[in-house]
């Protein structure tokens, strides 16, 4: 409650006390983004952690050892995230649904137990990306990297929003609800599937950039399964029918324990049932058909009415 | 010529689905495709979209080249069709639906909607209202349905969006598949007229569909498929009295000649009268007295389909009866409502005593009402011996007594006893559905149902099943009998109804039915 009455009353002090969790939510944001690009189109990609963890390696190795500056290494881990995902892409999509999910998950283990644990190139016998000790990033800067976060988040939302307006996102909804049906009407479902995977391991790897700005320490671990069932619930949670949704999700999921802290102990048990209860309730997502439903008053001018009416 | 296929062949494992068809559809023509369940037809459609590639022949569009391209180009080269199963984007709105169908002749924007320029908003207005357009065409009000979720529409508007959304394709060809399944009469019409009108702003159109009425009315050729292979080809009124098509829809009547299946000699001269007089005539095998299966004014829907519409039948005790009809007509609806595993609208079917639209269907099973379905669904994974063990599991406990009856049936059909190790799926179709007979019998049936069993077996198998069956049935079992293989069915059932749109058109005996030429007009049309 604390929590919510600060935010209320004085916002500033809030954002001064908080600036960690929201710089943590814009962070999720984009990364429900990710998720958000290929659910879009239809398409169970687990594989978002292991961009993550591209893009991260590349930022903080080339600060590390070429010293280059911040915005080239973003730049750089991104890129190279997108290039890895048009690689995996090839072989992986010609699978789908559950048969995707876990050939993505088959690529994040392998990438972090096979390549970042064990990477060829050593430095004093250890692997130059830490191996499982991890790594130190002594050039973060955690306070001031948070409008950098929200400044990229709105610009992925704005993007992404835009995008799925035109025909990508004609062509996306429709390869999601029915391939065959979507060949029938001439659109090359292969390319954008892999556009929408190139997409979501683009945002993925920016993420993971941006993410190391904000710890000291890279760790090898955060990028493993479980990091992707989260990332898969935000979007999930928030609702995937556009953008806001998986927006919403994460700034739910990644606030829900400040606002369980009351619990004391059974902080993990409320969370959990409020997850449970927001799923029963709302199968569609917070953001689901229909806009905020939920939290919209009754008086309020339902879009329904409007397009019944005559005129 | 706008469409030429140059013997295309297609095969899935051992079944020739397509067996070297070619055909030409004359451009501002509207083709029609038929042929029995099986026959092809689909699969046909899928090589030509490209969906299945095809392991022999070629196939142009006026002089472009079909062959081996993938499906979205084959749809941009102007090849647009609609699905047997409607397959909108059902969480798009209508409108949406149709815009998505413009996709190939839409310049991409994905660019010009990161700033919104003037040009794309230009180019959406003239997509709405093209896309408003279109939806008057096929007859949708877009000011009521435009921006409802496609899947909420009702069942004949999705049918017409569908057909909207493959015009926005601007096609040279449309292909329909099925576009009047599961209509009634009115919407039938309907979508007749809608067929018309297309073809006469210039469309040229390959119409497949079971209902004959609407395909020999509306097509100026048809080409029939049997068995993957065309059989006939021609005018309307030639392929309905083509001798090769009254087989392939009737069926083989053992050793009878297809010189006396219903209509089959001088059919051109049957005036309409004589078949509407056939129809009403009164049946001299009036229904029995007594029933132990009765049947009353049954209607059953799924959503806004109605399947059958006021059915009612009996079966007394110890008869064979038959119910037959074309595909569609609502004959294993009819069965499955009886066996409890769909419920009726309205209507009221009794099986001695027990109200089997209410009834849990185990309950039925027990009480010995047992269905054997179409397709057989037996378990391809287990033995022979683990599905006849399954099939007792009613009365598990008794284990020396279910050994036994199990050791009986294989007895009844050696071919099972000799492969009772062998998994089911390597069964031939035949002897899958000896499988599926002596699990039927295990649940010592007093009323046994029958659903299609002679579906996609070679001739020779079909004689092995019938004769199987006539068996079951000197040793008292009761039948009720779901045929597409009409005159076999008719040999051997004492009586029969024929079903048409999902209510019954007549009754008689065997006999009277097998010479009766509103047979084949429920079958063909006429």
């Amino acid at each position: 409650m604390d929590f919510l009455i600060q935010l209320f009353t004085d916002p500033y002090a809030f954002y001064n006390s908080h600036t960690l969790l929201i710089a943590q939510i814009g962070i999720n944001s984009i990364l429900a983004a990710s998720m958000f690009a290929v659910l879009y189109s239809g398409q169970l990609s687990l594989a978002a952690p292991g961009f993550m963890a591209i893009g991260a390696y590349t930022a903080v190795l080339m600060s590390l050892y070429l010293h280059t500056p911040l915005a080239l290494n973003f730049l750089a881990g991104t890129l190279f995230a997108g290039v890895t995902g048009l690689a995996v892409g090839l072989p992986v999509l010609r699978l789908r649904g559950v048969f995707l999910a876990i050939a993505t998950i088959g690529f994040i283990e392998a990438l972090r137990l096979g390549v970042i644990l064990n990477f060829p190139i050593k430095v004093n016998g250890e692997p130059i990306t830490g191996g499982g000790l991890g790594l130190k990033n002594p050039d973060a800067d955690p306070l001031g990297g948070i409008n950098m976060v929200l400044i990229a988040l709105a610009v992925v939302i704005f993007l992404m929003w835009r995008l799925t307006k035109g025909r990508l996102g004609h062509a996306w909804s429709a390869i999601r609800q029915d391939e065959l049906a979507a060949l029938s009407q001439g659109i090359n479902v292969a390319r954008y599937k892999m556009f929408a995977f190139v997409l979501s391991a683009l945002l993925a790897g920016f993420a993971g950039a941006l993410e190391t700005n904000l710890n000291f320490f890279v760790d090898p671990n955060e990028y493993g399964v479980p990091r992707t069932v989260q990332i898969l619930t935000f979007a999930v949670l928030g609702g995937t029918g556009n953008i806001f949704g998986p927006v919403v999700g994460s700034l739910f999921l990644t606030s829900l324990p400040e606002l369980a802290r009351g619990a004391k102990d059974y902080r993990d048990i409320l969370s959990g049932v409020i997850l449970i209860a927001v799923i029963v309730f709302r199968p569609q997502g917070i953001v689901g058909r229909g806009g905020l439903a939920i939290i919209r008053p009754r008086w309020w001018p339902q879009r329904q009415s409007r397009a019944a009416a005559p005129g | 010529m706008l469409l030429r296929l140059d013997n295309v062949q297609r095969h899935f494992g051992g079944v020739r689905a397509v067996d070297g068809v070619s055909l030409e559809v004359e451009k501002g023509s509207i083709q029609g495709l038929i042929g029995p369940n099986g026959a092809g037809k689909t699969t046909l459609v899928n090589v030509i979209t490209g969906y299945v590639p095809a392991e022999s022949g070629r196939a142009f569009i006026e002089s472009d080249d079909l062959t081996g391209l993938p499906s979205h180009r084959i749809a941009a080269l102007g090849i647009a069709r609609t699905f047997q199963n409607i397959r909108l984007f059902k969480d798009l709105t209508a409108l949406d639906n149709v815009i998505v169908g413009m996709h190939t002749r839409r310049a991409d924007d994905t660019l010009a909607q990161l700033g919104t320029l003037p040009v794309f908003r230009r180019d959406q207005r003239t997509r709405l209202s093209e896309a408003r357009q279109l939806m008057e065409t096929v007859g949708l009000d877009p000011g009521a349905v435009a921006k409802r979720a496609a899947g909420t529409l009702p069942y004949g508007d999705q049918r017409r969006l569908e057909i909207a959304r493959a015009l926005a394709l601007r096609p040279r060809l449309l292909i329909l598949d099925e576009p009047a399944a599961g209509m009634n009469p009115s919407e039938k019409h309907g979508m007749r007229v809608l067929i018309e009108r297309l073809n006469e702003q210039g469309l040229t159109i390959l119409l497949i569909d079971h209902d004959m009425h609407l395909v020999m009315g509306v097509c100026k050729r048809v080409a029939v498929l049997n068995f993957g292979r065309k059989i006939a080809d021609g005018t309307p009124a030639e392929v309905s009295t083509d001798a090769s098509v009254i087989k392939a829809y009737l069926g083989t009547g053992g050793e009878r000649e297809v010189a006396s299946a219903p209509g089959a000699a001088g059919l051109n001269e049957v005036e309409e009268e004589v078949v509407k007089a056939a129809a009403e005539q009164t049946p001299t095998a009036a229904e029995p007295e007594s029933a132990i299966l009765e049947v009353r004014d049954l209607s059953v829907s799924y959503g806004a389909v109605n399947a059958v519409r006021g059915a009612s039948l009996r079966v007394a005790e110890g008869e064979v009866v038959a119910l037959i009809g074309a595909n569609g007509a609502g004959k294993s609806t009819i069965l499955n409502t009886l066996s409890g595993v769909i419920r009726p609208r309205s209507g009221t079917a009794t099986f001695d005593g027990l109200d089997l639209t209410t009834a849990n269907p185990s309950t039925i099973v027990r009480r010995g009402l047992v269905q054997v379905p179409e397709g057989r669904e037996i378990l391809a994974r287990q033995t022979v011996l683990e599905n006849l063990e399954l099939a007792t599991w009613g009365s598990r406990g008794d284990g020396a007594g279910t050994r036994a009856r199990i050791e009986a049936v294989m007895k009844r059909f050696p071919i099972l006893g000799e492969r009772r190790a062998m998994k089911a799926a390597t069964l031939s179709g035949g002897e899958q559905q000896m499988l599926a007979l002596a699990r039927g019998l295990l649940a010592k049936p007093r009323l046994l149902l029958l659903d299609e069993p002679s579906l996609g077996l070679a001739p020779q198998m079909v004689d092995e099943v019938f004769a199987a069956i006539e068996e079951i049935h000197r040793e008292g079992t009761t039948i009720l009998l779901v045929e597409q293989n009409a005159l076999r069915a008719l040999e051997i059932a004492d009586r029969a109804y024929v079903i048409e749109t999902g209510t019954i058109l007549l009754t008689g005996s065997g006999d009277e039915l097998l010479h009766n030429p509103a047979v084949r007009r429920a079958y063909l049309g006429g």
